[in-house]
């Protein structure tokens, strides 16, 4: 689970094009790293893909930082193991 | 066979132009799920009819302007028919009048099945097309939304906001190897025309260069079209079938 964030940090590096390293946890999306809606829908597609969840298109809004994205993923991981 | 191994919806399918593309549809091998309002003993039988061609139909009695609902029936469709390649929205209601004699009523049903219908289907389904980057929507607008008619400002603004919406997100989901195009029938012998009275008709067909009604053929035909790969290079399009009533 500790690799999640690292993990979830490089995909998004590569759907934006960014280095890892400007993807702090607390970074926005959309006003501080210029991602679009369609970005967006690529880093929730990317993790369901990775991880073989499936997130509710619902959860598309919240998905506003790294952390957000980790923590929606983790706990979709986390039914998924129940 | 164009379509086969496909799966369709099409909005407000159990009679005219609705009907008649389902039918098409089956014909061309794609399982079909229409919604209907009313019309249940016409959804039974439409569904035996779809049926016959070899694919899987689903009837589902939702109103499309229930945002909630229309998610709901989406989602049916893509569990019970395994996904969802295709949308027709072709839900549409009349309420004729001039603007002076028009209720807000009239204006707001008009308004809430044909426009905020098209929207509620396309905005539940969009986000699958874009996972998947593959889809075709097909959207039903008017000569009306494009030369304007008397007695229709309600379903004229309906169908232009139509045209704008597909115009708009054509150009959006491009990237995503999805196509969004619109047919604009003029006058279709359906019973939205047999509603006309008598002498309005007379006058009408007057003005048709091609001097005479349209089949639902005529429509299905430049719908099928755009649903296959003839058409891969149009998107953002509204395909006139009028008999030429818009040319002058």
């Amino acid at each position: 689970m500790e690799n999640v964030e690292n993990e979830i940090r490089g995909l998004i590096a590569e759907i934006i094009e960014k280095e890892p390293s400007e993807i702090t946890p607390e970074a926005k999306f959309f006003e501080e790293l210029g991602v679009d809606s369609m970005m967006a829908l690529e880093i929730l597609t990317a993790v369901e893909k990775k991880y073989k969840i499936v997130i509710p298109e619902e959860k598309l809004t919240q998905l506003t930082t790294l952390s957000d994205t980790v923590r929606v993923a983790k706990e979709y991981l986390e039914k998924k193991a129940v | 066979m164009i379509l086969k191994n496909k799966v369709a919806i099409v909005s407000g399918g159990t009679r005219g132009i609705g009907r008649g593309i389902c039918l098409m549809l089956a014909q061309e091998g794609a399982d079909v799920a229409f919604t209907y309002l009313k019309s249940v003993d016409e959804a039974a039988s439409l569904k035996k009819e779809i049926e016959k061609s070899g694919v899987k139909a689903l009837a589902l009695q939702v109103d499309v302007r229930d945002f909630d609902k229309t998610k709901e029936a989406v989602e049916n469709v893509k569990t019970t028919l395994g996904g969802l390649d295709i949308i027709v929205n072709n839900a549409g209601i009349t309420r004729d009048k001039a603007l002076m004699m028009m209720s807000k009523e009239d204006w707001q049903d008009v308004i809430d099945t044909n426009l905020t219908g098209t929207f509620n289907l396309s905005r539940n389904a969009i986000v699958a097309f874009l996972k998947q980057k593959s889809g075709n929507i097909v959207n039903i607008t008017s000569v009306s939304g494009v030369i304007g008619l008397a007695r229709q400002t309600n379903y004229a603004s309906s169908k232009a906001g139509i045209i704008g919406f597909t115009k708009s997100l054509a150009r959006e989901v491009s990237p995503y190897g999805i196509r969004v195009n619109a047919v604009a029938p003029g006058f279709i012998e359906t019973d939205m025309v047999s509603d006309l009275k008598p002498e309005y008709k007379g006058q009408l067909i007057k003005n048709i260069p091609l001097e005479r009604f349209g089949k639902v053929e005529d429509v299905t035909g430049v719908v099928k079209f755009l649903l296959s790969e003839a058409s891969s290079f149009i998107t953002g399009q509204v395909m006139i079938i009028d008999g030429g009533l818009s040319i002058r």
